[in-house]
């Protein structure tokens, strides 16, 4: 039971209300890039409480069950990855063998849903929005794995994330190596496909698809949809700190420095997305298995010398 | 213990562990196939003999499961090979014989290396029972006899290079002889050899492991790279069964306990997801008459079982948590990461190609699902659910991949796989598959909690959006999903690869086909049937015939 209460506290609650202010941080600081004032603090909440309450459209010809279906398992894989990584960073002993594998592989399951959600609309812009997520899925799948390992090797081959932040805490962030420092930017990179932002906005891409995998949804699955969003902005960057920065330390100075190592890895997205155009779907798996696969078997061989 | 005790003055048969496991699911999956194809067969000619041929395979593969003496097993796989070709044949379509004649030749084949890898270890140990044998790789014919017997399992088992019989079965073959044979009697069969010779006739060394790592890996990236440019449901099937043993491989190949037990945990999984999807395939066809992706789609609202069966198969495969796929692969990773505390750097690699891989079969399973349930239909279909007798199966395996997922632990491999093992397979902080499936489903009450805070309970149909136009008036802007990676398949090298690959040049039977036509072709000017000339050749075969016989006299 005491996970029920982990998993509603911190992979939801928790998780949730940094992931809303990190969306307005965001907003905020695109707005501020575009010579705008931007909304308030609250907007995120009041955008999804609004949606809640507008009506819930379903396509015609879609299969209803996993047109509504999809968009709950999105936020229940979100939900529990996060829990996953707040029990580890919360206790470092308390973990098990290859959770940092199970992270991995539950990390996809948010894109999973959103292809689903995309398939199951039966609308034609919808299913090439959703095919290009996937595609996006496999460009940028590559580069992380191997990205991903990097710490592994640094800690003496151990898959559990709690020995990674364990590691860190005695010999230093791995992001101090070079190995360390090359991999997070591959890592960075995937973070930004992975939330499917500009320059990898191509699943919704609104000025040809009209949204995309998310078009036909209203109301209340776009409200879980958003809310699954802004949580990802916080835990696809948590997971980006467990590895590389030691975690997100929570006493006394160390939770300053979390805080603000935090702040600005979503700042560094926000700029990225700001000032990049978007590229075409294949650009982006070719940058992803071309450039940013090479960083990583670099950053791998380097760890490999102990760099 | 001996079944058959000093017949023939030799224990021929031996009942353990491992082959009992794999005799109680050879029985399971026969059942299924029966019943599934007593819905799915119906009407058609020849039915006794297909029965038959069934029953025969059975026995057959029990006889391989619990032979102890090679030669016993080597007869008893032979027939494997033969009830194959036998039961392909009733698929009835153009290329059925061709296909069939493909299979025979291919396991045939590897049969005959089998035969020679025989020859070998009698040669170095004058025994042939298994029980008796421990090789080491210490002379060059152990090594020879190892790979001889190993492209047996590999052929049996669809591992590549020998894996092309498996996609065209699959095409051609009757939907439940594919799932019954290539997709998991096959599997079971070709890993438990495998497994039998890696693990009890000879002794592994870090070198032969390295082999099966590189065939493993090969394996899986790239038959499922194969897989995601198909057109054809069951071709592309076919071309995961071919995939997933790469895991099985990777995880004998580890060498470790965790790693073999994990191989075996993934043929067993493999057995069971890729029959029930072989078997939910089979219920589209016989409902809509086609295989043709491009002519399928939006079956999810006529369909529903199938449709639920096939999606949780689909994810199983996939490695998605918390399904039965995710908790075997799972263990071989584990497996690749133990090996790497022993040294060596290679091991990245063998573990990215593994989980790379698994995002590339999610991807092509995606690619299904959206083109044969969900997406738009290509035509408006009155169809209806298909009759127990072959949903029965599919929701059995179904619900068998989430129980074998979430108990993963507690089920399978306690009862069935570590029994089988004679090793000690430590599982400290095993992966909490149960508790995370509870922690995912609270995660999806929450979300559930959500939609009644908001309007999800009253929904109201619109038509779908597509910029103001009617779908119905514009059949063209219909996307059945066929073509969904061709830009992945356009990038650089992999275009050249896959023209590579739609010539058969990595068909070890095509290769094989123009090497023997080529010798044919120098040896047909020979053959040109004009009588005076096959006369000169008798002439100056028997000039050469007396010259050699009468030597000595002159």
């Amino acid at each position: 039971m005491i996970y029920v209460v982990y998993l509603i506290v911190y992979g939801f609650l928790l998780t949730a209300v940094v992931g809303l202010v990190a969306s307005w941080i965001d907003r905020k600081v695109t707005a501020r890039v575009q010579y705008r004032v931007g909304p308030p603090i609250l907007q995120p909440l009041i955008d999804i409480v609004k949606l809640l309450g507008k009506e819930t459209l379903v396509p015609k010809g879609a299969s209803k069950t996993a047109f509504l279906l999809a968009p709950l398992v999105g936020l229940g894989g979100v939900i529990l990855v996060s829990t996953l990584l707040w029990l580890n960073n919360i206790n470092t002993s308390n973990t098990f063998i290859g959770d940092l594998i199970v992270a991995v592989y539950l990390l996809t399951i948010p894109s999973i849903s959103i292809i689903m959600g995309g398939f199951a609309s039966a609308n034609p812009l919808a299913s090439i929005g959703a095919s290009r997520e996937m595609k996006l899925v496999l460009g940028y799948e590559l580069p992380f794995v191997l990205a991903v390992f990097v710490p592994v090797i640094h800690s003496g081959f151990s898959i559990r994330l709690g020995d990674i932040i364990a590691f860190q805490a005695v010999n230093g962030a791995i992001v101090g190596s070079w190995s360390g420092a090359l991999a997070l930017i591959v890592v960075i990179m995937c973070v930004q496909a992975k939330l499917a932002l500009v320059p990898f906005d191509v699943p919704e891409a609104e000025t040809e698809l009209a949204g995309g995998a998310l078009i036909e949804y209203s109301g209340s699955g776009l409200a879980v949809y958003k809310l699954m969003k802004n949580m990802l902005l916080f835990t696809l960057p948590f997971f980006v700190m467990i590895l590389f920065m030691g975690g997100f330390r929570l006493k006394g100075i160390q939770l300053l420095y979390s805080v603000l190592r935090y702040v600005g890895l979503v700042a560094l997205i926000t700029v990225i997305r700001n000032t990049n155009p978007r590229v075409r779907i294949d650009q982006a798996v070719r940058f992803f298995w071309g450039p940013m696969t090479i960083i990583a078997i670099v950053a791998v061989i380097l760890a490999f010398k102990g760099l | 213990m001996n079944l058959v005790p000093d017949l023939l003055g030799k224990a021929l048969f031996k009942v353990d562990g491992m082959s009992v496991f794999i005799g109680i699911f050879i029985v399971f999956f026969s059942l299924l196939t029966i019943v599934y194809s007593l819905g799915f067969m119906k009407k058609r000619k020849g039915l006794g003999h297909y029965y038959l041929y069934i029953v025969l395979t059975i026995v057959a593969s029990l006889g391989v499961v619990f032979a102890n003496n090679l030669i016993i097993l080597m007869i008893f796989w032979g027939f494997l090979g033969l009830l194959l070709y036998l039961l392909i044949d009733f698929g009835g379509k153009e290329r059925t014989s061709y296909t069939a004649k493909k299979a025979f030749i291919i396991i045939g084949g590897t049969d005959a290396f089998m035969l020679l890898g025989l020859a070998f270890i009698w040669h170095l140990n004058g025994s042939l029972n298994i029980d008796k044998l421990s090789i080491a790789f210490n002379t060059r014919l152990a090594v020879l006899a190892y790979l001889c017997l190993a492209a047996g399992a590999f052929a049996k088992a669809g591992a590549m290079p020998f894996h092309t019989w498996v996609p065209d079965t699959a095409e051609d073959a009757p939907t439940p002889v594919t799932a019954f044979l290539p997709a998991s009697l096959d599997k079971l069969l070709g890993i438990y050899f495998l497994a039998r010779i890696s693990l009890d006739v000879f002794q592994m060394d870090p070198a032969m492991n390295r082999v099966l790592l590189i065939v493993g890996s090969v394996t899986i990236i790239a038959a499922v790279m194969m897989a995601l440019v198909q057109h054809d449901l069951k071709r592309l099937l076919g071309y995961h069964a071919v995939s997933q043993v790469g895991y099985m491989v990777l995880g004998i190949g580890t060498g470790v306990p965790i790693g073999i037990a994990g191989g075996i945990f993934h043929m067993l999984n493999h057995a069971i997801y890729k029959s029930c999807l072989f078997l939910s395939g089979g219920a589209v066809e016989k409902k809509t008459g086609t295989t043709d992706l491009s002519k399928l789609g939006g079956l999810a609202k006529f369909m529903p079982i199938t449709f639920i069966t096939f999606l949780i198969a689909s994810f199983a495969i996939s490695g998605v948590p918390p399904f039965n796929g995710f908790a075997s692969k799972w263990m071989v990773y584990q497996g690749i990461i133990e090996t790497a505390k022993a040294g060596g750097r290679l091991w990245i690699v063998w573990l990215v190609a593994a989980m790379f891989g698994s995002a590339l079969t999610l991807a092509s399973f995606m690619k299904l699902i959206h083109a044969v349930f969900l997406g738009q239909p290509a035509k408006n279909r009155k169809i209806t659910e298909v009759g127990p007798a072959m949903w029965i199966p599919t929701v059995l395996l179904a619900s068998l991949c989430v129980i074998f997922g979430v108990f993963a632990l507690a089920i399978p491999l306690k009862m069935l796989i570590l029994p089988s093992l004679n090793m000690n397979v430590v599982f400290t902080g095993f992966w909490g598959s149960g508790l995370a499936t509870i922690l995912l489903i609270v995660g999806i009450i929450i979300g559930f909690i959500i939609y009644l805070l908001g309007t999800a309970t009253k929904t109201r149909q619109t038509e779908i959006f597509v910029g103001g136009e009617t779908l119905k008036d514009n059949p063209d802007m219909r996307v059945s999903g066929t073509e969904f990676y061709n830009t992945v398949s356009d990038i650089g090298i992999l275009k050249f690869i896959y023209k590579m690959a739609e010539k058969k040049l990595f068909d070890i039977y095509e290769v094989g086909k123009s090497i023997t036509f080529g010798f044919n072709g120098i040896l047909r000017y020979v053959h040109n049937g004009i009588l005076p000339t096959y006369l000169a050749w008798c002439l100056l075969g028997m000039i050469i015939l007396f010259y050699i016989l009468f030597k000595h006299i002159w």
